[in-house]
């Protein structure tokens, strides 16, 4: 008898278990529709996910504002990775097990991105991302990923044009930080400029002293630093490479595109070249920026983005899908006419159409230099 | 690998190495001054530098410093850092010294297990990470620039600039008079006691709750003294700023023979000079992957570390 009420008992865990961790796609919401955010919103580069929250929230304000009873929850399900995919792995689960949560905005980084699309790939939950930028994020989701931006394949060539724009006979050295989008940037900077490179280093997130590299670049005679990676440690790398009394170009791409950038790093960033395939929202629409602005929201990059893919999403609800599959549905294969861009995925989840932006930090300013030709 | 980089810059790279050698000598001050007392690895202090470092900043704006100003310049500035470096100390002593009553004292008393004192440690070291994390909202921040960083003068290729060599001497004088007050004065001597024998230095009459303290409190004046230098040189803090310094400094302590206040200085000095080197030879992302190996392989010829005697055996 007690070996038969074990065997039930076991029967009845594993049922359990597998009940309690089965994807969430058909289950139904009772509640109103909620929209997800994944980003870092604590942590060293939560300037960034809440530049991005932002746009969410306030994608979400306007589209209740215009669409009063509509069955959307007005507050965003945020969803704080801090950018590391440490932290993202145990979180991704309880997301998708969130029945109310039908999209969601994000993730932000490429790394946290790898950890998170798996687990909702398998509970159907689409995603749009405004920034992870690694190109090879679709391989890890394939059916319900969107990208609001061009990848790292378009960023890397672009970055390395505008550094041989602004000095025809640029040295270049480069560094980046061993992240997952670090390491991706890198590359295709490097192919493009091929010849050009004429020195690397990699120095792991954390590095607080920048001793040696800074020495390698001299002994390199580089014209230019190429940083590839996240803006609170460029910050500290540029500061030291000023200290140092070097005065060759820094560029980075747009994992450094941010005001912290220049708050931290503050004299050291003047003349810094940045990158990034998004458009500030003063630039994209200057009543909208001034709204949020209004509204304490204010725009950062990505904002933007993070803005046209909340309003995709939106749209889906409104056109009257309410369950994951048929949200996701209806972003791979409509299109969406959003400030930055007509959002329209390919077979691949990727957007076309795009320009990567170049940028220079003047007056302690972020300064649009327009598209990258 | 660039050897040739090393042979290059060699005397640029070790006056680089000396100066972040000396921040780790005297954080490692601070593990080898309570395992010598106590034999307990004080996982809290790693947070109790990056405490100096946020007090360094409070201090810096209640002496009215913005980080858009231009640096200052004469007396102003000395007051300025002195202040600064003031209340790093005494931020970061006073949070040893509440350390050690609030998380050990009462476990020593009862005669916890090594173990409990040691989870203790972490717990004390996790709250007060959590704590700045939650208080800094996550952000790193930025300490202004009260001192103009100028290069003083060039030697072999080295270009010698002021605020490292005000760090390696004045890390050196803060040395040289911990190492008096351990030889030399009363509590040193208490010190000295209660690390050779603790039953019998009660005995003997030392009390050993206050050279406990003191211990502590002489850990953490240090600490907090290399946290101003740390902000003074690299110019930002954030709440998680203690945890790879930390690990280096305990490390330097190890290497040294932790509980030997000499060995803590050189092992801070070697560790400095390491990491830059190994750098510069095989690529930043080496660094600690040579370092440690390097560790590993002292230990394995000389377990108790270079110096691997303890603080009772220093006086001499």
């Amino acid at each position: 008898m007690k070996k038969i009420i074990s065997a039930i008992a076991t029967v009845a865990l594993v049922v359990g278990t597998a009940v309690a961790v089965a994807p969430a796609a058909n289950a139904a919401c009772s509640g109103k529709l909620k929209i997800a955010y994944q980003g870092p919103l604590t942590g060293p580069e939560a300037a960034l996910g809440i530049n991005e929250l932002n746009g969410v929230k306030f994608a979400l304000k306007k589209f209740l504002d215009a669409n009063k009873g509509a069955n959307v929850d007005p507050t965003v399900y945020e969803v704080d990775d801090q950018g590391d995919p440490a932290v993202a792995g145990p979180i991704a689960p309880k997301v998708a097990a969130e029945e109310c949560v039908v999209a969601l905005v994000g993730p932000a980084y490429s790394g946290a991105s790898k950890v998170s699309l798996p687990v909702y790939l398998s509970a159907g939950l689409s995603i749009i991302t405004p920034s992870a930028t690694n190109p090879t994020l679709p391989s890890f989701s394939k059916s319900i990923f969107h990208r609001a931006v061009l990848t790292d394949d378009y960023q890397g060539p672009a970055a390395a044009r505008l550094i041989v724009s602004k000095n025809k006979n640029a040295k270049v050295f480069l560094v980046n930080d061993a992240s997952d989008y670090a390491v991706g940037l890198q590359k295709t900077v490097d192919i493009t400029l091929a010849g050009r490179v004429v020195g690397k280093d990699v120095t792991p997130t954390g590095t607080t002293d920048f001793t040696a590299t800074i020495a390698k670049i001299k002994k390199s005679k580089a014209t230019a630093v190429f940083y590839s990676g996240y803006f609170s440690q460029a910050a500290v790398f540029v500061k030291q490479l000023r200290d140092s009394g070097s005065k060759i170009t820094f560029a980075s791409g747009d994992g450094t595109l941010d005001d912290q950038f220049i708050k931290l790093a503050r004299k050291a960033a003047e003349g810094a070249l940045l990158t990034a395939p998004a458009i500030p929202m003063e630039t994209a629409s200057p009543k909208l920026a001034k709204e949020m602005a209004a509204l304490g929201w204010k725009p950062g990059v990505y904002t933007t983005e993070s803005y046209d893919a909340a309003n995709f999403f939106l749209e889906a609800i409104k056109a009257g899908n309410t369950d994951r599959a048929s949200i996701n549905k209806y972003v791979s294969t409509k299109s969406h006419k959003g400030l930055s861009k007509t959002l329209k995925f390919d077979s691949e989840g990727e957007v076309s159409g795009a320009d990567v932006n170049g940028f220079i930090v003047k007056n302690g300013k972020l300064v649009l230099l327009g598209a990258i030709k | 690998m660039d050897f040739a980089l090393l042979r290059d810059a060699f005397w640029g790279l070790t006056f680089d190495g000396l100066a972040l050698g000396a921040i780790y000598a005297l954080i490692s001050l601070g593990y080898t001054l309570v395992y010598g007392v106590l034999r307990l690895i004080n996982f809290a202090h790693s947070e109790v530098f990056m405490i100096g470092t946020f007090s360094a900043l409070v201090a810096s704006g209640i002496m009215g410093v913005k980080v858009e100003d231009d640096p200052r310049t004469g007396w102003g500035m000395i007051f300025t850092l002195l202040v600064c470096l003031v209340a790093a100390m005494l931020a970061s002593g006073i949070t040893a010294v509440l350390v050690e009553i609030i998380a050990y004292r009462r476990l020593r008393q009862r005669g916890a297990t090594k173990l409990a004192t040691l989870i203790s440690a972490i717990g004390v070291s996790i709250s007060l990470v959590e704590l700045f994390r939650i208080i800094t909202d996550s952000l790193p921040r930025e300490f202004p620039r009260i001192m103009d960083k100028t290069f003083l003068f060039s030697y072999a290729g080295a270009d010698i600039r002021n605020d490292k060599v005000i760090v390696i001497i004045a890390a050196g004088l803060m040395m040289f008079a911990l190492e008096r007050f351990i030889t030399k004065s009363r509590y040193g001597k208490g010190i000295r006691a209660v690390s050779m024998d603790e039953n019998t230095s009660t005995l003997m009459g030392v009390n050993i709750n206050k050279v406990i303290t003191v211990t502590f409190l002489a850990g953490g004046l240090m600490a907090g003294a290399a946290a101003f230098f740390y902000i003074l040189v690299y110019e930002n803090t954030s709440f998680k700023v203690g945890f790879f310094l930390g690990i280096s400094a305990f490390t330097a302590a190890v290497l040294g023979g932790i509980g030997n206040l000499k060995g803590a200085l050189f092992g801070g000095f070697v560790l400095g000079i390491l990491e830059t080197y190994t750098s510069a030879v095989f690529g930043t992302a080496w660094k600690a992957v040579i370092s440690f190996l390097i560790l590993v392989l002292v230990l394995l010829i000389k377990p108790t570390g270079l110096f691997g005697e303890s603080i009772q055996q220093a006086r001499v």
